[in-house]
């Protein structure tokens, strides 16, 4: 089986590596900070629902780690890439550096994070690189559900007033300056805009994403969302909350890293 | 009653296969009529008419099973963030799921016998309501994952198999749900167990020394020997074995999947008797279960102290889709 | 029309703290063909969670291919033994209403034929019409 990527010349693979690597580590960090909920959220079906969209971030993870295993073809396994690596060679954007919080932080980072991620993927969607395009055609279909029920939820928030939309204003508040680096744009990626991986840059995905929340915005009176605060560091930086959560999540696994589990 | 032209029935309402205990009739007729149905294999409802000890019943054994899954939560919840790969990451996360799902499930049957969910959520923070011993315990290493979605769990389902055929309808078709959930649960565990048993000796260890803490807990966890004659939840169909008979189901089917591991079990009497295929065992210590069950076990304060927090602290979302009395901590 | 003994406890039972929650009951279609089937129900503030919550109680698994949600509080429930279940002979309605097997038999021996197996016997004239007796 050929490596996916290997017609690809050294910069654009490597632009994609550094793309792959930001949405796998965008998806498995969200997961970590939804199941958080696991067993505690405010309604029994509401946990098995935040449940089910924590899995199938972690699925998505998956994948886009296989892909990138597979471009990068350095022996490393999807596993080896998603654990193996210190807290400072992660790449999700600092929005997802904020911790659990309450409800309402988890529905805004989730509706900030969601809605980003879907005009990323929009611009996906007709890749040039074909083994990108199929995975993103199946985590669309996924993601779907996902902006339904976080919609559900912020629109519910933003519009009952009192204490809960309180919260919601405070949780804006506070992740607003970081909202944007989902789509802040990555060192490389004029590689892969000129390749037509991507259909167009970064900065013009935020600017569509900036709009699109526009009318949600308006119709429920929340301030607009401030620029992205130090848009060079989006991806890096990260926090301590991260750093101990990347003590955790290795903790069992660097007991013995040639071991199987 | 005795309005001259209303239809009277042709036949009584017996030959007429109503289910008499529904008429308006005086209480010990209809006791007997629903006693008379319930002997005979019959099912009930959750609209029907039932005696206060029949529903009393039903409601305590499906809320201590509804706060169980719940409950239980808590000890592998943590685990999900150390998983050691993806796979086992999605696989605990989905467990963890089923078994809220479960609760979602469990507090449903209950609720429509006439107890809010609120209500039994509260009285378990408080402390006035029961959940199963293996869930005060404390979960040490990822080994402990892996005893727990199996051997736990099996003990479970066996629990959960016998009560498939629950006279109270809505709790066993409940039942059928579950079971076929968790089985999938004990697969993903005994696969955890047997991947470590085939790597290194530190994994190795790591299980026996899981199996070790868990044995006890897990012998206890089908309760004391009861006497079936007296057990007033087999008399209504409730429930169909006794706890011994589970436990020797149980002991029959899992502990020679235990030993094919070349695992050990930490209680020297362990056998089976060759002529009646009954299991031996050390006597369980029942102390050691009454103290846990009533919240005195090394985790349960602690449990529910981080569930009354987080209760507290999730009230104003419920206030939103509940409205103010709903959402009271 | 229920008087007594419904599969559904009466309404607002389980909405006992005052709650704004109601309970859906789910129905779900397994695979293509299927009738819908009965499955649970999820207490939900509205019909739009409700369908969220059905999607995760009975379909995070892949496994229905279809979902109905209804309020408890619209269904209309019958369980009228008079209604459903009449107690005068009604087996000219059914299959088992109409056991010839004795008739049949003084019928053939009449007719000195045998009962017919799968092939046509040549002697007899081919079926006008299609038989649909059982």
């Amino acid at each position: 089986m050929t490596t996916a990527g290997a017609d690809l010349v050294p910069a654009t693979r490597n632009a994609l590596s550094l793309l792959l690597l930001s949405m796998a580590d965008d998806e498995f960090v969200i997961g970590f900070s939804d199941s958080e909920w696991t067993g505690i959220a405010p309604l029994l079906e509401e946990d098995v629902a935040m449940s089910s969209l924590a899995q199938d971030e972690l699925g998505h993870a998956q994948a886009l780690y296989r892909l990138l295993a597979d471009v990068v073809a350095d022996g490393r396994d999807a596993d080896a890439i998603a654990f193996d690596r210190p807290p400072e060679g992660y790449y999700h954007a600092r929005l997802l550096d904020h911790p659990r919080g309450d409800w309402a932080h988890t529905i805004a980072r989730r509706f900030l994070y969601d809605t980003a991620d879907a005009v990323r993927l929009e611009a996906l969607a007709n890749s040039s690189f074909v083994p990108l395009r199929e995975v993103v055609d199946k985590v669309r279909r996924e993601e779907r559900y996902h902006v339904m029920h976080v919609t559900t939820w912020f629109e519910r928030l933003a519009g009952s007033g009192g204490e809960a939309r309180g919260r919601l204003l405070d949780a804006l508040e506070q992740m607003g300056p970081d909202a944007g680096t989902v789509l802040s744009p990555l060192p490389t990626e004029l590689a892969l805009e000129m390749a037509a991986i991507v259909a167009a840059p970064l900065a013009e995905l935020e600017a569509r994403w900036r709009a699109s929340l526009a009318p949600t915005f308006a119709r429920f009176d929340l301030p607009p969302l401030p620029p992205t605060r130090d848009p060079d560091r989006a991806r890096t930086n990260h926090s301590d909350a991260f750093r101990w959560l990347h003590g955790e999540f290795t903790s069992v696994r660097q007991l013995d890293r040639g071991a199987t589990w | 009653m005795t309005d001259p032209i209303s239809l009277e029935p042709i036949l009584s309402s017996r030959e007429r296969g109503r289910l008499l205990f529904n008429e308006d009739l005086p209480h010990d007729g209809r006791y007997a009529a629903f006693e008379e149905h319930i002997l005979a294999g019959g099912k009930i409802e959750a609209g029907d008419w039932m005696p206060d000890e029949y529903r009393q019943g039903v409601l305590r054994f499906v809320e201590m099973h509804a706060n169980s899954e719940l409950m239980g939560v808590l000890p592998e919840r943590e685990w999900i963030l150390r998983a050691p790969t993806l796979r086992r990451k999605l696989a605990l996360t989905a467990k963890v799921q089923d078994e809220v799902g479960h609760a979602q499930l469990l507090y449903r049957v209950a609720e429509d016998l006439g107890k809010s969910r609120g209500q039994m959520i509260e009285d378990l923070l408080a402390g006035k309501t029961k959940f199963h011993n293996v869930f005060h315990y404390p979960t040490r290493s990822w080994a402990d994952v892996g005893v727990i979605a199996w051997l736990v769990d099996a003990a479970a389902i066996v629990a959960q198999q016998a009560l498939r055929d629950s006279s109270y309808a809505p709790y066993a078709r409940t039942m059928r749900k579950i079971c076929w959930e968790e089985s999938v649960h004990i697969m993903h565990g005994r696969d955890v167990v047997v991947t470590m048993v085939n790597g290194t000796q530190a994994q190795r260890d790591m299980v026996q020394e899981a199996l070790d803490r868990w044995w006890g807990p897990l012998m206890q966890m089908h309760g004391p020997r009861s006497d079936r004659a007296r057990d007033r939840d087999i008399y209504w169909r409730i429930k169909a074995k006794t706890s011994e008979e589970l436990r020797q189901e149980f002991l029959s089917i899992y502990v020679p999947r235990v030993w094919e591991l070349g695992l050990t079990l930490p209680d020297p009497e362990l056998r089976r008797d060759r002529e009646d295929g009954v299991w031996h065992y050390s006597e369980p210590d029942w102390q050691e279960l009454r103290t846990v069950v009533t919240n005195h076990g090394p985790r349960s304060q602690e449990r529910l102290a981080f569930r009354r927090e987080n209760w507290a602290d999730t009230a104003w979302v419920r206030a939103i889709v509940l409205g103010a009395r709903g959402a009271a901590a | 029309m229920t008087e007594h003994g419904s599969y559904l406890p009466p309404a607002g039972e389980s909405a006992g703290d005052g709650a704004l929650l109601e309970p859906f009951e789910v129905f779900r279609q397994e695979k293509e063909g299927d009738a819908m089937r009965h499955g649970g129900s999820v207490m939900a503030p509205d019909g739009e969670l409700a369908v969220h919550y059905a999607r995760e109680m009975y379909g995070r698994r892949q496994e229905s291919i279809r979902l109905w949600v209804v309020r408890r509080s619209d269904i209309r429930e019958l369980d009228d033994p008079d209604l459903l279940q009449p107690p005068l002979d009604r087996s000219f309605k059914k299959p088992g209403g109409y056991v010839m097997r004795d008739k049949l038999a003084a019928a053939r021996e009449r007719s000195g034929q045998e009962k017919p197996s799968g092939g046509r016997p040549r002697s007899a004239p081919p079926p006008t019409r299609k038989s649909h007796e059982g």
